[in-house]
């Protein structure tokens, strides 16, 4: 393609300017990319984090800065009449956790212990042994699933635990299965606690009184978790004998709406950033295009006289722009990408333990985008001007 | 060689317009070449021998009158006409040799062909067989800061002939060359002529002219004399 070969010999003629050209466009489209990926990362480690959380749960706990905030404690007896009265809730149990030092075999550790129920809360896959079950929860059992940090921290021989026995306080709890570990995020986010026990065996060993911390539901269907959400607040107002009560909610898709909204905020920051590096780096390389343009008027002259169309002209021009642009662009994308998994691999692995893929191919898309949308937008101009010279004025041109 | 005429000017005027003000350059221009003539072009500054230099170049197109080149009226071709006429059946040569710099001779000499769509190839080896011809073949990979002024001026020719131009046309081909060299290129421009090329060329030097075969005259935009050169 001599178009190709006689642009990249202008602008290796000129490698000072063309290089100052581009500067914009690598910074602009580096720092978008470096974002990109940056944003993907952790979205990918918030993902992960919310991953070991079932969909279909939801929790409710009383709001502490109300009057009556004593009467809208939540009782365990209000679980059995909730599950009684609202339709669609598969299972109830209470919210807590405890903090315990937590003996197995030589090893002394503190742990929190938290009660869990059946079908469990938490969708982590079981590395050995068993999840509790229903027969756990109604006998109360002294039972115990192990996560895979209070597993590898109490049992550092490794090997598989279950049937042994640990003690947590007083409390002598067997070993019946171990989770797999989560992918915590960068929020660090804890959904339940190092050991799970039966929530029967929670209330009856830690559990002081009738009132609650709150309570967590497994609803049949996740789409109607709103609605139920609703109507349990309102049971709960009901049987605590006061309309302006206050309860809060949390569920997985409330959570993932909230932290959508910051990445959607995100993306429209980067967007605005990218607008306006493509509009000064698209000024600069326009400006730079214009003057190689008058520069070599008598070329193109010398070109139309020997039998250059307007169109062949125009073309060796925009040729020269997109080839300009495209190296700035795919300097940017390194860079763009090589920041991007310096910091990925920095702060997201190293600090969470979630390896989120590099976004490349949406990076390479945009780093095209970015190079055909300059090159149409200001390269055009320069080029044109350069085709529609009149080719004696062009020749007299000193 | 057929047998028409390779130029025919039947009434070519040409009126420049600025603003409002009406500058006629040319009143009137009759005049034809044969095939395998050597004309001259003479006159004074301001007699419109450049603007006719243009017309004829396909450059510029007349106030009025015709243009018959090579059988093809060009009166009337719009931009993309003319330059394909330019590129099929005219070669130029300048004063200021314009060659592309930082590019090689061959590449320089090889250029209408690549506006013409030829593949490298093919334009390569066209491009080697012209500079062969004005005795350049040996320094086909030199830049043009590499070559000396005459030298530069033979490739200009060379990329002027390699699409087999039914007219070369040089505007003041030696007025950058000392005299040595001049003859050197002068010389080339004869043995163009004997090969049977047809060649116009603009001058103001007599010494230069008297090589043509015919001397074209113009003030004031007509032609005043039209004749051999007596060389």
């Amino acid at each position: 393609m001599m178009y190709f070969d006689e642009a990249l010999r202008v602008l290796l003629a000129n490698k000072l300017r063309s290089l100052l050209t581009i500067t914009g466009l690598i910074i602009g489209v580096g720092a978008v990319i470096a974002i990109q990926v940056l944003g993907a990362s952790m979205a990918g480690a918030v993902n992960g984090a919310l991953g070991a959380l079932a969909d279909n749960s939801f929790v409710i706990f009383p709001n502490s800065r109300q009057r009556d905030a004593s009467k809208a404690s939540i009782r365990l007896s209000d679980l059995a009449a909730i599950q009684q009265s609202v339709p669609g809730i598969l299972s109830a149990r209470p919210l807590g956790i405890s903090s315990q030092l937590v003996r197995a075999g030589h090893v002394l550790a503190r742990f929190s212990v938290s009660p869990e129920g059946a079908p469990p809360f938490s969708n982590l896959p079981i590395v050995y042994g068993r999840n509790l079950n229903a027969d756990d929860v109604a006998g109360a059992t002294n039972v115990c699933v192990l996560s895979n940090d209070a597993y590898l921290k109490l049992f550092p021989g490794g090997g598989d635990p279950t049937g042994q026995s640990l003690y947590a306080g007083s409390h002598r709890y067997v070993v019946i299965g171990v989770l797999a570990a989560p992918k915590r995020g960068f929020l660090n986010l804890q959904f339940s606690g190092a050991i799970t026990i039966p929530w029967t065996t929670f209330v009856h060993d830690y559990v002081v009184g009738q009132n609650i911390f709150g309570a967590g539901f497994l609803v049949a269907d996740a789409s109607r978790i709103p609605q139920t959400e609703i109507a349990v607040q309102n049971k709960l107002r009901d049987l605590h004998g006061g309309k302006d009560l206050q309860y809060q909610t949390a569920d997985k898709a409330k959570f993932t709406q909230g932290v959508g909204g910051i990445f959607n905020a995100l993306t429209l920051i980067v967007g605005l950033i990218g607008a306006v590096s493509l509009l000064v780096a698209g000024i600069g390389i326009m400006n730079i295009m214009l003057v190689s343009v008058a520069e070599r008027t008598r070329e193109i002259g010398v070109r139309k006289a020997i039998g250059a169309r307007g169109g062949q002209i125009l073309w060796q021009f925009f040729i020269e722009a997109l080839l300009l642009c495209s190296t700035g662009c795919a300097i940017g994308l390194a860079i763009g990408l090589g920041l991007g998994a310096f910091i990925n691999d920095v702060f997201i692995i190293k600090l969470t333990g979630t390896v989120v893929p590099i976004p490349w191919l949406q990076a390479t898309g945009i780093a095209i985008a970015f190079a055909v949308v300059v090159t149409l937008a200001f390269g055009t101009y320069p080029a044109y001007r350069a085709s529609s010279l009149d080719p004696i004025e062009a020749l007299r041109y000193e | 060689m057929n047998n028409q005429n390779a130029i025919e000017l039947r009434d070519i005027k040409k009126t420049y317009k600025n603003g409002a003000l009406e500058v006629p350059v040319l009143h009137g221009i009759n005049a034809s070449v044969a095939h395998g003539e050597y004309v001259a072009i003479m006159g004074p500054s301001g007699s419109g021998k450049s603007t006719l230099m243009n017309l004829i170049g396909c450059l510029d197109r007349a106030t009025s009158g015709t243009y018959i080149l090579d059988g093809v009226d060009v009166s009337s071709l719009n931009d993309n006409e003319l330059a394909e006429i330019r590129l099929k059946k005219l070669g130029f040569v300048f004063q200021g040799f314009n060659l592309l710099a930082r590019t090689d001779a061959i590449k320089n000499v090889a250029l209408p062909l690549f506006y013409a769509g030829i593949p490298q190839r093919k334009r390569n080896d066209a491009a080697l067989a012209v500079l062969e011809q004005v005795g350049l073949a040996d320094r086909a990979k030199h830049k043009p800061n590499e070559l000396s002024g005459g030298q530069q001026q033979r490739v200009a020719i060379a990329r002027a002939l390699i699409n087999d131009p039914a007219v070369l046309l040089a505007d003041e081909p030696t007025g950058n060359l000392d005299t040595k060299t001049s003859d050197d290129i002068l010389a080339l421009f004869n043995k163009l002529y004997e090969n049977g090329r047809t060649i116009i060329m603009v001058t103001h030097d007599e010494e230069v002219a008297r090589h043509a075969k015919r001397i074209i005259r113009l003030r004031d935009g007509l032609i005043v004399s039209d004749g051999p050169s007596g060389a």
